[in-house]
């Protein structure tokens, strides 16, 4: 036994020791958790955002995850990063908000998608995100004054065509409907066609077949959501379209009312065809699998029937930020990644991610990618798009004076393109297919 | 009522009772969701529904592409199932036959059924292609010129339809051959001292033998054709010109993509209405043997 210093009370030998190393292992136990738990570090490791990224190619997936392994990196905050085609990113983000653990951030590719989930409370404004920079013309959806929306890319589908092919027969660049079917017929000798574009009631049709009617003038709707294809002149202006359109089919390869975007790719790297429609993404993959013909390659917006204007089929996709528990890190995430990792980002489809923001043009780090600083001319002619004024860009989801459901259900109805098919496919007159069109267009905007 | 003392009953009560939650969880959870969301007005499954009774009901039901895509259904299942009859029993007649190799055939012969369904859709598009498909390329040698393939309704009705019998034609082979396995060959060797023919055998012999595998292939076979989505979607998503889109491609267009929830969850609910109904008919006409639940 031994004396206590303070009380005089005998305590038992090497009580007041053991005593003593517990208390200081204690306190020393809780200033550690205190302090590792007060860290804002630790605190952060604990949170995590998961982003569904809709943009699957190897690469893009690549670089959002470095992008989340350096965000966890500088801000303890764990990005958990989920992929799925483009077309599903909708479906899957919906089945995840009804069973109650929504995604964070999510990629979307159509407009009407944001409206509905903006007009149902389920997504963050970003309009101050998205104010710091200036954006190209067409590529922002307000929604009652807000963005919600952080666009990565325009995705314009105009022309490639052959150089070569057309050096070898004479040919010019077309200005006219006329022009391009007379090129297309000489271009189709046995298995080779002229063109190739997707006339199915799929994604790849309605983005890539309308091009030549919305240069011609043709609005499906008025700015009062009246449909504006139901009058005399733009009757006459579609119907003239699916009269071209039939006149251009005995030069385009048969199958194409189930020809898909990998179709059109394949078949002009193929050099099965002469010309085709698509975005940046072609020249990516003559790059990558047929490089010989990429310096063969050009391009040109879609042309009208009198050779006064041109357009291209618009086309987009974005980024929302969903109302979660984790919203605000999410917000903090977009606001890093898009200052940080957007060039990286675009980079994974250096000629198909057409910037929106006009910063990026200007943006060094930008153009030191080797496919842009080699397609120089391309980039200048996607850039032209933007800055133009007679480049006419439209396309059916994005019809109407602003951001509204009303143009998707007509997209989805394939009312353009079962009128194109039934001109086609059926011989059906472009009066009658005209009528049916606007019948479909009618009743899915009801 | 017996009690369930000994641990195999048990363990047999709780695979009941957990295959009951299984299912009520997984099939009839959903299917009553679906029913639920067909009496609403919904653009989406994350709006605001609106409670709108029959209305969708009856808008489908005035739909001719509804009746159309009914009509598609019905004649898939028929044509695809009666295709799939003829060749699955012929093929098991020869694969019952004392072949050289027969095992081997066998074999061989449940090969289309065990590839997925994906990989069918893809050999199909590279056979069709416009340009560079063998078939294509034959057509073109015998003088056809290039075929589109899918371009054209009927033709593009008959590829999911052959596709359909290539695929599910060894399930039926395969079970009608088991079926013949277990005929005794005493009954044949009766009907030949009557003086019965190939074909009087089989007529009289054969198929009475076989109504029970019958009735259950004919019933496996409308259905899953009735439903069919996959193959369906994967050659044609449908075209051209709604051409293919049978009740199943209605139902995910208008639910998934043409922001018509309520719209496509009707279409589901009276699809299953309707096989519901079929079913029980030919159950009415066509009663399984039941002596087996007598014994």
């Amino acid at each position: 036994m031994s004396e206590d210093k303070k009380t005089g009370d005998l305590v038992p030998v090497g009580a007041e020791g053991i005593d003593t190393r517990r208390r200081r292992l204690t306190v020393a136990a809780g200033v550690v958790a205190a302090g590792t738990l007060a860290s804002p570090w630790v605190h952060a490791q604990q949170k995590t955002i998961r982003f569904l990224n809709c943009e699957p190619s190897r690469d893009s997936v690549r670089a959002m995850k470095v992008a989340a392994a350096e965000y966890e990196r500088v801000s303890g905050v764990r990005v958990v990063v989920d992929t799925v085609p483009p077309d599903q990113a909708y479906d899957k983000l919906q089945a995840s908000i009804s069973a109650g653990t929504p995604y964070d951030i999510s990629g979307l590719i159509f407009v009407a998608h944001v409206v509905l989930l903006a007009e149902a409370g389920k997504l963050m404004p970003l309009t101050k995100m998205v104010n710091k920079h200036k954006w190209g013309p067409r590529i922002l959806f307000p929604v009652k004054g807000e963005q919600y929306w952080y666009p990565y890319d325009y995705n314009f589908a105009w022309m490639y065509y052959r150089k070569d092919l057309y050096a070898a027969k004479g040919l010019k660049v077309p200005n006219t409907w006329d022009q391009f079917a007379d090129n297309a017929k000489a271009l189709t000798e046995g298995n080779n066609f002229g063109v190739t574009i997707p006339i199915g009631s799929n994604g790849a049709g309605q983005w890539l077949a309308p091009g030549f009617m919305w240069a011609d003038g043709v609005k499906l709707l008025d700015d009062k959501w009246g449909l504006s294809l139901d009058t005399p002149p733009m009757k006459k202006k579609f119907s003239g379209y699916l009269d071209f359109m039939k006149k251009l089919s005995p030069s385009m390869p048969p199958g194409m009312s189930q020809a898909l975007f990998a179709t059109v790719i394949g078949q002009y790297s193929g050099g099965q065809t002469a010309m085709a429609p698509y975005a940046g993404r072609l020249m990516e993959v003559l790059e990558d699998r047929a490089p010989e013909l990429a310096g063969k390659t050009g391009f040109f917006m879609y042309p009208d029937s009198v050779g006064k204007n041109v357009a291209v089929n618009h086309g987009y996709d974005g980024w929302v930020v969903v109302k979660t528990p984790m919203q605000e890190e999410a917000m903090k995430f977009m606001d890093w990644f898009t200052e940080n990792q957007y060039i990286n980002f675009l980079h994974t489809a250096p000629l198909h991610f057409q910037p929106p923001r006009m910063d990026v043009y200007e943006d060094r780090r930008w153009r030191a990618h080797p496919l842009i600083e080699k397609h120089g001319e391309l980039v200048d002619f996607m850039r032209s798009i933007l800055t133009r004024n007679d480049v006419i860009i439209r396309s059916v989801d994005t019809e109407g004076p602003a951001p509204d459901v009303r143009p998707g259900k007509m997209f989805e109805s394939y009312g353009v393109m079962e009128a194109i098919q039934s001109r086609l496919i059926k011989d059906m007159p472009a009066d009658e297919a005209t009528e049916l069109c606007i019948r479909k267009l009618k009743a899915s905007i009801v | 009522m017996r009690d369930f003392t000994t641990p195999t009953d048990r363990l047999i009560l709780g695979a009941f009772v957990l295959s009951i939650l299984l299912v009520g969880a997984l099939i009839a959870v959903p299917v009553l969701h679906a029913v639920e969301l067909s009496f609403y007005k919904a653009e989406s499954f994350i709006s605001a529904r609106q409670w709108v009774g029959l209305a969708n009901y009856t808008r489908v039901l005035a739909d001719p592409a509804f009746w159309h895509a009914f009509a598609l259904g019905l004649g898939f299942a028929l044509i695809a199932m009666g295709l799939q009859l003829m060749l699955g029993i012929g093929f098991a007649q020869l694969l019952n036959l004392p072949l050289r190799g027969r095992a081997f055939v066998r074999g061989a012969v449940v090969l289309p059924y065990l590839l997925p369904t994906v990989v069918i859709a893809v050999t199909t598009h590279w056979l069709l292609d416009g340009a560079y498909g063998l078939f294509t390329v034959w057509a073109q040698q015998l003088g056809f010129g290039r075929p589109a393939w899918y371009d054209h309704p009927v033709s593009a009705a008959l590829l999911i339809i052959i596709a359909s019998v290539w695929t599910w034609t060894p399930f039926v082979t395969i079970t009608f051959l088991a079926g013949l396995q277990s005929i005794p060959a005493s009954l044949y060797e009766a009907a030949r001292v009557d003086g019965a023919g190939a074909w009087k055998r089989f007529w009289h012999v054969t198929l009475p033998m076989l109504k029970p595998v019958l009735l259950v292939v004919v019933l496996l076979r409308s259905i899953w054709m009735f439903n069919k989505f996959d193959i369906v979607w994967l050659l044609t998503k449908g075209g051209p010109l709604g051409a293919t889109e049978h009740l199943p491609i209605l139902s995910y267009r208008k639910a998934f993509n043409q922001f018509d929830v309520g719209g496509g969850a009707a279409v589901a609910t009276l699809s299953f209405l309707v096989l519901s109904v079929m079913i029980a008919i030919y159950f009415w006409y066509f009663p399984l043997d039941d002596k087996g639940a007598e014994k």
